[in-house]
């Protein structure tokens, strides 16, 4: 399976709200920043939860996000980063000319 | 007797009373065993030997991965490179498929890492994670004050350097490589060991000084 | 006494309450305890079903997040697993409500008597 997305790339974490069991935390979605480490395959968890142990596999990636963006009232400093693991089904390309971002 | 008022009289609530006696919770997974090894779902032994791996594992294991890495750099480049494949070398059972990833401290970023979901954990290197790491106000903050909450453990990081807070989320497990704190140029492999503790490793403390 | 949650009904669903990272909350209780027999046999419970993979590590914490807040809060983190362990069972038809039910009249009945 060759990954979406490669390392550097700039993405948006989706904003979808439906209930399930979703590894993705809820302070992520809509979130934007850039692909850190392209990771394995796994089966996705989402599915797991109810018992499919085959047939699933899907890309995983770490997504870094920076602080000063991510909430409203960040009282670290602008260089501070988030790191977690997202999979690629959660993954959208960022929008063009988004803001939400320091380059680093 | 008779109710004189017009309001409605709440009873007390109806509940089993389990103030004495086994534990309901004890009693349930002691059944939930019984009945699995009956139907042969699992093995007689299985949960004893479990007990018997479990009771091994300690943050040991992850402080004499670090304080091997800290004096072979070749070993130290390939804990880096690929954690799950440098710990299989080294000994230890990574045996729960989740893939470890070794971040190691500098000078210039501080590295925490926290499980926002549950409480995953690097478990084959470190054992069972201690209540707080568990705990919602640790899972709440770490990423969004990692600052403060670093200030609650005794852990002042300069405004210069930059916090990486990794969110455990799915499928990596993380173990922190603390800065080998000067003054330790002289010490065996043994006497490291000892200065890196299980918090260091998870990166809400540094390592201890000699 | 049925609780009445302060939060409009979307938000309680699309917002899960174990998903707490971000959420306002307090100082750290830096407070660590040693494993109770209970909880070590649990932990080793689960993870011989998940090597198994009768419960898997997702259907636990999905059966642990399904319980919603208040059990959540009211149970401690293994009396959780435990409990998760027998829904997620029981779900899959392996272990029914009912010979968990009896089973654990039997098992109790034997721990009082081992007691005495």
């Amino acid at each position: 399976m060759s990954s979406r997305y490669a390392v550097g790339d700039r993405i948006r974490i989706s904003a979808r709200y439906a209930p399930g069991h979703v590894r993705t935390p809820f302070y992520a979605r809509g979130a934007t920043g850039h692909i850190e480490r392209v990771l394995d395959t796994f089966l996705d968890p989402e599915r797991e939860a109810f018992g499919v142990n085959a047939g699933t596999e899907t890309q995983l990636y770490r997504v870094r996000l920076n602080q000063s963006t991510l909430w409203p009232d960040y009282s670290g400093e602008p260089a501070d980063v988030l790191e977690l693991e997202i999979f690629e089904h959660w993954l959208e390309p960022a929008p063009e000319s988004s803001e939400q971002e320091n380059p680093s | 007797m008779s109710h004189e008022h017009d309001h409605a009289v709440p009873h007390a609530s109806i509940d089993v009373d389990l103030s004495d006696g086994p534990d309901y919770f004890d009693v349930m997974v002691r059944a939930l065993q019984e009945l699995l090894v009956d139907k042969g779902l699992i093995g007689a032994g299985e949960v004893r030997a479990r007990l018997e791996v479990l009771d091994d594992i300690a943050p040991s294991r992850g402080a004499a991965l670090i304080a091997r890495a800290w004096t072979d750099p070749a070993f130290k480049q390939r804990l880096l490179a690929d954690g799950s494949a440098a710990v299989e070398e080294f000994g230890i059972d990574n045996y729960d498929g989740t893939r470890l990833i070794v971040i190691e401290q500098t000078p210039e970023v501080h590295n925490l890492v926290v499980c926002t979901l549950c409480s995953c954990y690097p478990r084959p290197v470190l054992g069972l994670p201690p209540d707080w790491y568990k705990s919602r106000a640790y899972r709440a903050r770490a990423v969004r004050d990692p600052r403060g909450l670093l200030r609650e453990f005794g852990t002042a990081v300069p405004t210069e350097v930059a916090i990486r807070v990794h969110d455990s989320n799915a499928n990596m497990r993380y173990l922190i490589m603390p800065m080998r704190p000067a003054g330790s140029e002289s010490m065996t492999e043994a006497e490291l060991a000892a200065l890196i503790t299980r918090d260091s490793m998870i990166g809400v403390t540094t390592a201890k000084l000699p | 006494m049925p609780v009445t949650p302060d939060r409009e009904p979307a938000n309680l669903i699309a917002h899960a309450p174990h998903d707490v990272g971000g959420q306002p909350e307090g100082p750290v209780s830096i407070s660590d305890h040693e494993l109770t027999p209970f909880e070590k046999h649990c932990h080793a419970l689960l993870d011989v079903l998940a090597a198994h993979k009768l419960v898997n590590t997702e259907e636990k914490r999905r059966g642990v997040e399904d319980m919603g807040e208040v059990i959540i809060g009211g149970l401690s983190y293994y009396q959780r697993w435990a409990v998760s362990a027998a829904k997620v069972l029981n779900e899959k038809g392996l272990v029914t409500t009912e010979e968990l039910g009896r089973t654990m009249i039997d098992v109790r009945g034997r721990l009082i008597s081992e007691d005495q």
